[in-house]
């Protein structure tokens, strides 16, 4: 466990006074608050660091022990202890009071309780001061978990057992859910304060795509070979598509790249039962290789008649 | 509307320790939809996460209420633009 420069978390001097130590707890909290940078743990880690610091900054007593001990941090009950035996030795009366809650630590729905440990061995873990002394009931905290699918895994809805802290929640993916697309399970997250009501569980969906298919929403694109003399000629070739295969017919004289839409072959629309997209697919024509002198000999022929 | 999906309030401002006429600034400058049925202020339920975060941004921060719809509107704009990136990123995963 390190030494923690609160004054260097609050970017402040050893002398700065407790309008400055507010002054800047406020600038920086209103930096890294965790309700206007959502969704960036590093400025949720950097605001719990800023409370803590200010936590211990703006109480004098917390402060004067700190100052006092500083890096000795780990040694302050031991000397603490030799400090009050004097004392009583002396016939002075008062012993250690403890921590008051003076500081103005934010109180929202965060990881509020997650002090750090420097600030646990040398505080304990009841100094932790609430707030403004209102004890208003907040929202428990947010969890946010990631869940890894196959693409093939999102082409249908589907229930699936989560174990989040200990519990088992049976949800409900469904179909068409998209790559990094985020899902709320209200009432799945943390306790509330004070009797709050429980915060919600939100999950974020990562598709890895195991198929040959490309998405982009609801529509799917692949690439399909097509030989050579049936783009010229036309004829009837067998594709896959994502629930299985269907027959489609090559117009002659078909170039190179053509793109053909099958409607209603792509994948299924997000909420929308029953409804899905486009299959696009996309023709490469195979120019045969390892000609014959006969297929060269008749290749010549044809390129004559087009010249 | 359903009403046990309505907290009154009353209830609202005892249970946060706020003030009625906060509930009523938060209505009026369109940061809280206040439901009025029979003469009885209400919140639904579904708008008390938003509600409990302009409460932080409020006390913690000391941020004011036109602050506050500042705020709001820039969070909208980044979340859209979040969708909007995410979206391109599928995209681009079209020609990898």
């Amino acid at each position: 466990m390190e030494f923690i420069d609160y004054y260097k978390t609050l970017e402040l001097d050893k002398s700065a006074t407790k309008a400055d130590v507010k002054k800047a707890y406020r600038r920086l909290a209103r930096k890294y608050h965790p309700d206007l940078n959502p969704d960036d743990d590093s400025s949720k880690k950097r605001f719990q660091q800023i409370n803590e610091a200010n936590e211990v900054l703006s109480d004098p007593e917390k402060r004067k022990k700190y100052d006092e001990y500083g890096k000795d941090w780990q040694h302050a009950d031991h000397f603490e202890q030799q400090k009050q035996q004097r004392k009583s030795a002396r016939g002075a009366s008062g012993g250690y009071g403890g921590f008051g809650g003076q500081g103005q630590a934010y109180s929202g729905n965060f990881d509020n309780d997650n002090f750090s440990d420097f600030f646990e061995q040398m505080f304990g873990g009841g100094a932790r001061s609430r707030g403004t002394g209102r004890s208003p009931q907040f929202k428990g905290q947010d969890f946010n978990a990631e869940l890894q699918l196959n693409l093939s895994d999102v082409y249908t809805s589907h229930k699936q057992t989560l174990t989040v802290n200990g519990k088992n929640i049976r949800l409900t993916i469904p179909a068409g859910v998209e790559n990094g697309q985020t899902i709320k399970i209200a009432g799945h997250g943390g306790p509330g304060a004070q009797g709050g009501p429980k915060g919600d569980l939100l999950i974020t969906f990562k598709i890895v795509n195991n198929t040959k298919f490309k998405r982009e929403k609801e529509n799917l694109y692949s690439t399909v070979d097509l030989d050579f003399y049936t783009a010229i000629l036309g004829g009837e070739i067998t594709v896959d598509t994502f629930n299985g295969k269907v027959k489609l017919n090559i117009k002659p004289e078909t170039q190179n790249a053509t793109r053909v839409k099958l409607k209603g072959k792509g994948f299924p629309k997000y909420k929308k039962e029953g409804q899905f997209g486009d299959l696009f697919i996309t023709y490469n024509i195979k120019v045969p290789t390892n000609l014959s002198s006969k297929e060269k000999e008749l290749y010549t022929e044809l390129q004559k008649l087009r010249s | 509307m359903n009403l046990d999906e309505l907290i009154a309030t009353e209830e609202l401002c005892e249970r946060y320790s706020v003030e009625h006429t906060f509930i009523r600034s938060l209505n009026n400058s369109g940061l809280l939809e206040v439901i009025t049925i029979e003469k009885r202020e209400y919140v639904h339920c579904d708008k008390m996460a938003e509600f409990e975060k302009i409460l932080r941004l409020h006390n913690d921060l000391e941020i004011n209420l036109e602050g506050i719809e500042a705020i709001k509107h820039l969070l909208v704009k980044l979340s859209n633009l979040k969708e909007e990136n995410m979206a391109l990123r599928n995209r681009l995963g079209l020609y990898e």
